[in-house]
């Protein structure tokens, strides 16, 4: 448990900002709207799923920026459960 | 040969005008010879903010027009030697100037010159391209909110497009006290996000209006923390090693949480 978690009582206004931003950026960064992202997020889980036993929506993706590039990173939470179809 | 800097941000109403009179007469007072140049053609405020509004004469607009040399169309500064301001037309338009007409102005500029500052306008348009057509590396300036990032965030991809580099970031109006309720987006937190080199953090500083109001830039002002924040990226630019001072964002709680966490 996080020690400052307990005198906090809601969360901060600037994590929240935060979390926005990443995601506004995303969407600025792929050009695409809300609706094609979520399908590629379900489809790229759909993809992983017929391999490894996922939750729908697990998937979480960004853009971010190195250098003069950007890289297209997707998360998918993993656990030693999801064992390998 | 000199440098052409052009100080933009996407969003208005960030700080560009002001870092420019500022950054501007910073590496003036350091012995570096300045040229800052206001691109905001229609909306020119950069002689306000240095206050030599009285003493424009000539414009940007009526040396690409060839009514007046170059040189002569240069403003010194009041207070600092080796320091000059081109103004910008205001009876003209954004797209009454062509970005080739920029760019020659500022060939011609960074012969003579140390450096040579582009205040740009706000926006994505015209204004911008004319700004960014001369210039071999960028300042952007930021505010920590979610407009004023997402803005620079989409500026720095055009810069990146144009080729322009080293791209370097002011983050400005920082406030410790915010950051450390949690209600402003930390330094880290913008960096993290935008992914370019930090070269300076500007705290909120009140003094900025009254400087204005004078038409003296900050960094005149004796112990400002804005001033001296300024003058810290003046020498950074020069090319000296000058830390960017911790702003004490954490909480004393986050400090005791930070020292139990390093203690596991």
């Amino acid at each position: 448990m996080d020690f400052r978690s307990l005198f906090t009582r809601k969360s901060k206004s600037s994590s929240i900002a935060t979390q926005r931003l990443q995601l506004i950026l995303t969407q600025d960064r792929f050009e695409v709207s809300e609706d094609s992202m979520k399908k590629l997020q379900i489809e790229l889980t759909e993809v992983l799923a017929k391999y490894f036993e996922f939750t729908m929506n697990s998937v979480s993706m960004s853009i971010k920026r190195e250098g003069n590039s950007y890289v297209l990173m997707a998360d998918f939470p993993y656990s030693k459960t999801n064992k390998i179809r | 040969m000199g440098k052409v800097i052009v100080i933009t941000s996407g969003k208005g109403g960030v700080g560009k005008t002001t870092s420019t009179a500022n950054l501007g007469t910073a590496l003036a007072m350091i012995e570096k010879t300045v040229v800052i140049v206001d691109a905001d053609v229609g909306l020119r405020n950069l002689d306000v903010v240095m206050g030599l509004e009285s003493r424009v004469v000539y414009t940007s607009m009526d040396v690409i027009e060839k009514r007046c040399e170059l040189s002569k169309a240069l403003v010194k500064d009041r207070r600092v030697e080796n320091l000059m301001l081109l103004a910008a037309s205001q009876r003209n338009r954004k797209d009454d100037i062509r970005p080739e007409q920029m760019q020659d102005i500022c060939e011609k500029l960074k012969e003579e010159y140390d450096f040579v500052l582009i205040d740009s306008p706000a926006g994505i348009e015209q204004g911008f391209h004319n700004a960014a057509a001369g210039a071999d590396e960028a300042i952007i300036v930021t505010t920590p909110d979610l407009s004023a990032i997402r803005d620079a965030d989409r500026i720095i991809g055009l810069l990146q497009n144009e080729g322009i580099e080293p791209i370097n970031l002011v983050i400005n109006r920082l406030s410790a006290t915010l950051v450390r309720k949690g209600n402003m987006i930390s330094k880290n937190d913008v960096l993290d996000i935008l992914n370019i080199d930090l070269i300076g953090v500007i705290p909120e500083d009140t003094g900025v209006i009254a400087s204005t109001n004078r038409g003296v830039p900050l960094v005149h002002t004796d112990r400002s923390p804005g001033a001296e924040a300024y003058m810290r990226i003046a020498r950074r630019m020069i090319g000296q090693r000058v830390p960017i001072p911790d702003m004490r964002e954490d909480s004393f709680l986050d400090q005791i949480a930070n020292w139990f966490s390093r203690n596991k």
